[in-house]
């Protein structure tokens, strides 16, 4: 009897055991419904105004309107232009290496959020990515100094004087030049 | 307390607060060099002059006032031929003396100006910190610190003064007189330190905000002193002994310090703030402001601006144990 | 079925005849010919004299003025051709700018189809470190592979007939401002790369890789100490400035020749007499002279190199503690010339340099023989022929924060990077070249890696006559011009000179030139596409005929203004180029197209 009922109970436990195993072999993986909601004003600027369906309505951010708006963060981004050596590839605004960027021609948005996410992440044909070589203010304020090259801010707050050789007409009278959508060197040389 | 006690109270407080000012290590009224002696020697003939003739003009003064009382017949003084004699004397004399003075204080000038210099260190002034280089015959033997002046006793250092941004000037009241840097120009002040010890340098020009905050130290020591102080700091850093440290050396390197910083023998080649290849060797950090040590330091990387508002150092986001890393690489570099 | 021309026309075989004779006379001159064949192009010098001489004689200066196109090929990437086609077995292979592709083009069929085309697959951020344009100087063919670079850093070696790779090394890193545009030489089983970068703070080197495997054999630095160098026992430099321990080190402060240029990206000769490679370095960074005092060897100089193991023979700097970016990577012309009147011949090396002279030296020992300017030179005094240094003139040494101004010659040089051709037939060097001057203000810079490394907002401007280029003949025993073309634009192309006495070489407008070698009359001109800055090449096609071939296709640092769309409102844009090519938008576009030309076949 005992033995009958030891070996019951063993049996019990196996199959208890086996089907443990299998119902935590159920268990699949987690489907998230809803996707935890993006925090507001995270969204990125966009790089096109090509849209499936038409295009939505991108705001500026409020950030980006504070920095340009601001004769000392258009000051202090000069300063790190010159530093951080975007001069060395940018030249005064006039392009070297890098395009020029008193123009009005922008590969990768000239607005002040799209010239910071250029910035931060970086582009593919050479801008290298600044991220954490520099902070998000900095990022602003060279952003911010960049939209002055091409007479993008406000006279009352653009800088009147630049270091080095002058170079460029003050960035108090350069003609404002708001930016196009594509620029024709962009498509140059083509994608390998 | 009636008032003249309270008078004499003030004019005692007056004093001591006066003559605490001709004291200590930024002072004019101690010369510990042979060009601010030289200057010293000129402020001090045109002091005592100038005293002498102006207790003369008081004296003038008190006995006109005297004999005008006395003699209230004479009228007018254009008449008197001897106070017309005693006056065109008196200017003859003051433009004698001021002549004097003219032609003393330009040959000493040109006299501290000038002689051939055993040591030339280029100092060059930035918002709002020295960035001071010795330079050498041998490039080799080149090399650039921060807001610090070492210099060896008796020898002349010949120091070339530039401005980085806009107008700054270098002024250590103890080893001698002011002198402008100029964007765009070079000026130079030889300096023969006489007598070993730490003294204080200050920004005498207003060149923005932090101008107050813009303090040079200036260490004279004996000549092989100063050889041995120049050797260690040709060396490139010192690599970090401590796991910390050499994450803290890792952290530096690959983020937002090394675009602004030099540490030589690293990859960090930054020249927007002090070079910090032997950053522990100094007394003080950001210009002055606040002593080489860890609470301070870690106060300071963890937010300059709280500390030095408009400072060029921005608080770099840096997660608490690298911040920690980054203090102690640091503090390893002597 | 069609009998070779050369066959059918007895004038064509009288004049492949002559061009025998001229090659045999050459060879007793010269024994350094590296191609027996010569109607092959198998490098971009052609020779390892670096002459650039066909010896084909079927165009002269009489028919040249028929020359026609006979074909074109489009490259299909618009940017600076500086590129040398290369032919070799009816075969002509040619590099692109990024991304490097190659392309074989059959030249047996009627209008050159492609035979194979290879893409190496670079990477597009290497464009961002790119200091002058994504220029390729061209492939080298030795023993059946097609050797050639990529911007991104590697070389690679192709079957030449198939086109299948052999092998690929990464021997770059763009990470840090390292690129790769030069030509490869190959030298006794050995392909030769250097970096470019020296804009951007990286350390120059030249390599040495197994023709077979790719396998590094040797690596000499450019700077710092003399086990980098390669400097060893045999190292004997003629002047007494460049004898002594680690001047690659000691010369710099304390650090610095870590990130101090000297990098390798022009032209290399090979004398196989004396068994030494030739090569020039660039200048040292930042280009910012005070942050950098001392010599900075070994940048803005040569070196002499046993190819086998690297071990450096001797060395001499063009410009000691550069001041303007005077490169020295010009190529080195090697001559037997009858130098001092003795009646012996020398073996002498010419040098076009960057920095306004043109230097003789001795090629066996380093000495300067003379040294004579080539255009208004105000930046350098002279060349002290006892010492072998240069000069500075006190008056135009710059100051950081200050701005000197009429420095002549401008950065670019008297000449930059493309190539000279000499003529054994006249004995003149013929010099593709600049008239730029320039203002100059050194400002403080930070070495970040892997962005530019420079300091100096600079703006060049036509030099003395107003004239922007010139086409030089030089007679380097006379020590003068022979002869000399002034150019509205810098002449940007390298120069082709032929056994017909013909020169041949491109303007930044499109026109490519064909000039009486003897007086530099222009006997024929053709219109291309765009501006050209590539290097001519001659040919014998496997029909017999002569064809000379060219790319057109404007941008390098020059051209940068159209093909990167520089904003001229910046006078110190492109690096201050642009301010002295304000019109070149106006006068040519973007272009990338191969154009050969030859007499109409009958």
């Amino acid at each position: 009897m005992s033995s009958r009922c030891l070996r019951a109970s063993v049996g019990a436990t196996v199959v208890a055991a086996l089907l443990a195993c299998g119902v935590a072999g159920c268990d699949r993986e987690r489907r998230e419904y809803r996707a935890a909601p993006a925090a507001p004003g995270s969204e990125r600027p966009r790089l096109t105004d090509l849209q499936p369906g038409g295009t939505l309505a991108q705001a500026p951010s409020a950030t980006g309107a504070r920095y340009e708006g601001n004769a000392y963060h258009i000051n202090q981004g000069s300063r790190w232009f010159r530093s951080f050596n975007c001069n060395g590839c940018h030249g005064n605004g006039g392009g070297s290496m890098g395009p020029a960027l008193m123009d009005d021609q922008w590969r990768y948005g000239g607005t002040i959020d799209q010239i910071h996410a250029t910035i931060l992440d970086g582009r593919p044909n050479g801008m290298p990515s600044w991220r954490g070589k520099l902070t998000d203010q900095q990022a602003w304020e060279l952003a911010a100094y960049v939209r002055a090259l091409s007479g993008n801010v406000s006279k009352a707050a653009a800088p009147s004087r630049r270091e080095g050789m002058a170079a460029t007409p003050p960035l108090t009278r350069i003609k404002p030049q708001p930016p196009q959508s594509s620029d024709p060197s962009a498509q140059n040389p083509p994608p390998p | 307390m009636n008032t003249p006690a309270r008078l004499r109270a003030w004019l005692f407080t007056g004093a001591v607060l006066a003559l605490a000012a001709c004291d200590g290590p930024q002072s004019a009224l101690l010369p510990r060099a042979e060009q601010a002696e030289a200057i010293d020697r000129v402020w001090r003939v045109m002091l005592w002059t100038c005293t002498a003739l102006y207790i003369v003009v008081l004296l003038a003064l008190a006995y006109a006032m005297l004999r005008r009382r006395a003699d209230r017949r004479r009228e007018g003084i254009a008449s008197d031929p001897l106070l017309r004699k005693t006056l065109a004397a008196w200017v003859v004399v003051i433009v004698a003396f001021l002549t004097a003075f003219v032609a003393l204080s330009y040959a000493e000038d040109r006299r501290i100006r000038g002689g051939e210099p055993d040591l030339e260190v280029r100092i060059t002034a930035k918002q709002w910190w020295w960035q001071v280089e010795y330079l050498d015959a041998d490039p080799s033997r080149q090399f650039t610190t921060a807001n610090e002046l070492h210099l060896p006793r008796d020898r002349t250092a010949r120091i070339e003064l530039r401005a980085g941004d806009v107008i700054h000037s270098y002024w250590v009241p103890a080893l001698g007189g002011k002198e402008d840097l100029i964007p765009g120009r070079t000026n130079a002040v030889w300096v023969t330190p006489r007598e070993n010890g730490t003294w204080r340098g200050q920004c005498a020009e207003f060149c923005g905000l932090q101008h107050a905050h813009m303090a040079l130290d200036v260490f004279v020591h004996d000549v092989g002193f100063f050889e041995r102080w120049r050797d260690t700091q040709l060396y490139p850093a010192r690599l970090p002994e401590t796991a910390t440290a050499r994450r803290g050396k890792a952290v530096f390197e690959q983020h937002a310090c090394a675009t602004c910083h030099t540490v030589r023998g690293t990859t960090a080649g930054g020249r927007l703030g002090p070079d910090l290849t032997h950053f522990a060797s100094r007394r003080h950090l950001a210009a002055g402001l606040l002593p080489v040590e860890s609470p301070h330091l870690l106060a300071w990387i963890e937010d300059p601006q709280r500390l030095k508002p408009g400072a060029q150092m921005p608080a770099v986001p840096l997660a608490p144990q690298d911040l920690l890393a980054v203090n102690e690489y640091l503090l390893g570099l002597r | 079925m069609d009998e070779l021309p050369a066959m059918r026309d007895p004038k064509s075989a009288l004049a492949c005849a002559a061009a025998a004779l001229v090659l045999c006379l050459s060879t007793a001159f010269d024994s350094r010919a590296a191609t027996v064949d010569d109607g092959t192009w198998t490098m971009p010098a052609r020779d390892y004299a670096s002459t650039r001489f066909s010896p084909l004689t079927q165009l002269d200066t009489r028919n040249v003025a028929k020359l026609q196109v006979e074909f074109t090929f489009s490259t299909g990437v618009n940017r600076g051709q500086e590129a040398a086609p290369i032919v070799v077995d009816d075969t002509m292979y040619l590099v692109t700018p990024f991304p490097n592709r190659v392309y074989a083009l059959d030249l047996t069929q009627p209008g050159a189809p492609v035979k194979w085309t290879f893409d190496p697959k670079v990477a597009p951020a290497a464009q961002g470190v790119a200091c002058c344009d994504v220029v390729n100087r061209g492939a080298a063919y030795a023993d059946g592979r097609i050797f050639f670079t990529t911007l991104d850093g590697q070389a690679l070696a192709l079957d030449a007939v198939s086109g299948a790779e052999q092998w690929r090394v990464k021997l770059a890193n763009y990470n840090v401002g390292e690129t790769i545009t030069m030509a490869p030489l190959v030298v006794k089983g050995k392909v030769l790369v250097g970096n470019a970068g020296g804009e951007l703070g990286v350390r120059g080197w030249l390599a040495a890789l197994d023709a077979d495997s790719g396998r590094l054999a040797w690596k000499a630095y450019s700077t710092g100490p003399d086990r980098d160098v390669l400097i060893g026992a045999a190292f004997k430099p003629f002047y007494p400035t460049e004898r002594g321990k680690d001047l690659g080190q000691t010369t710099w402060p304390p650090g610095a020749w870590q990130t101090g240029g000297g990098t390798v990206w022009g032209w290399i000769s090979y004398d196989p007499v004396l068994d030494l490679i030739f090569y020039g370095t660039g200048n040292p960074g930042p280009w910012n002279a005070e942050m950098r005092p001392g010599d900075n060897k070994w940048s803005s100089g040569m070196f002499a190199r046993d190819p086998d193991d690297g071990q450096a023979r001797w060395a001499y700097q063009f410009s000691p503690h550069d001041l303007f970016d005077y490169d020295a990577i010009n190529e080195s012309v090697l001559l037997d010339l009858p130098w001092g009147g003795s009646g012996g011949m020398r073996k002498v090396l010419v040098r076009p340099e960057r920095n306004g002279f043109v230097y003789v030296m001795d090629r066996a020992t380093g000495e300067v023989l003379a040294a004579d300017p080539f255009v208004p030179v105000n930046s350098i005094t002279h060349i002290d022929l006892a010492t072998g240094r240069a000069e500075y003139n006190p008056a135009k040494r710059p100051t950081t924060g200050r701005t000197t101004r009429e420095i002549c010659p401008a950065a670019p040089g008297a000449k930059d990077w493309n190539p000279a051709a000499y003529s054994k037939r006249t004995g003149l060097l013929y010099i593709p070249h600049n008239n730029l001057c320039m203002d100059w203000s050194p400002t403080e810079v930070s070495y970040i890696a892997g962005t530019p490394y420079v300091g100096v907002d600079t703006k060049f401007y036509a030099g003395p006559g107003g004239h922007r280029g010139l086409f030089t003949a030089w007679d380097p025993l006379r020590r003068r011009v022979a002869w000399q073309v002034k150019e509205d634009l810098p002449v940007w192309s390298g120069a082709l000179v032929t056994a017909g006495d013909l020169v041949f070489y491109g303007t930044m407008d499109g026109w490519f030139k064909a000039l009486d070698a003897r007086d530099g009359k222009l006997l024929w001109q053709f219109k291309t596409d765009s501006g050209i800055i590539g290097q001519p090449v001659s040919y014998r096609g496997p029909d017999g005929r002569q064809y000379v071939a060219i790319l057109s296709g404007v941008g390098g640092w020059s051209g940068a203004i159209v093909v990167a769309n520089l904003d001229a409102r910046d006078e110190t844009a492109g690096g201050g180029f642009a301010n002295a090519l304000k019109d070149l938008k106006q006068r040519t576009t973007a272009g990338g197209t191969l154009y050969v030309f030859a007499l109409p076949a009958r």
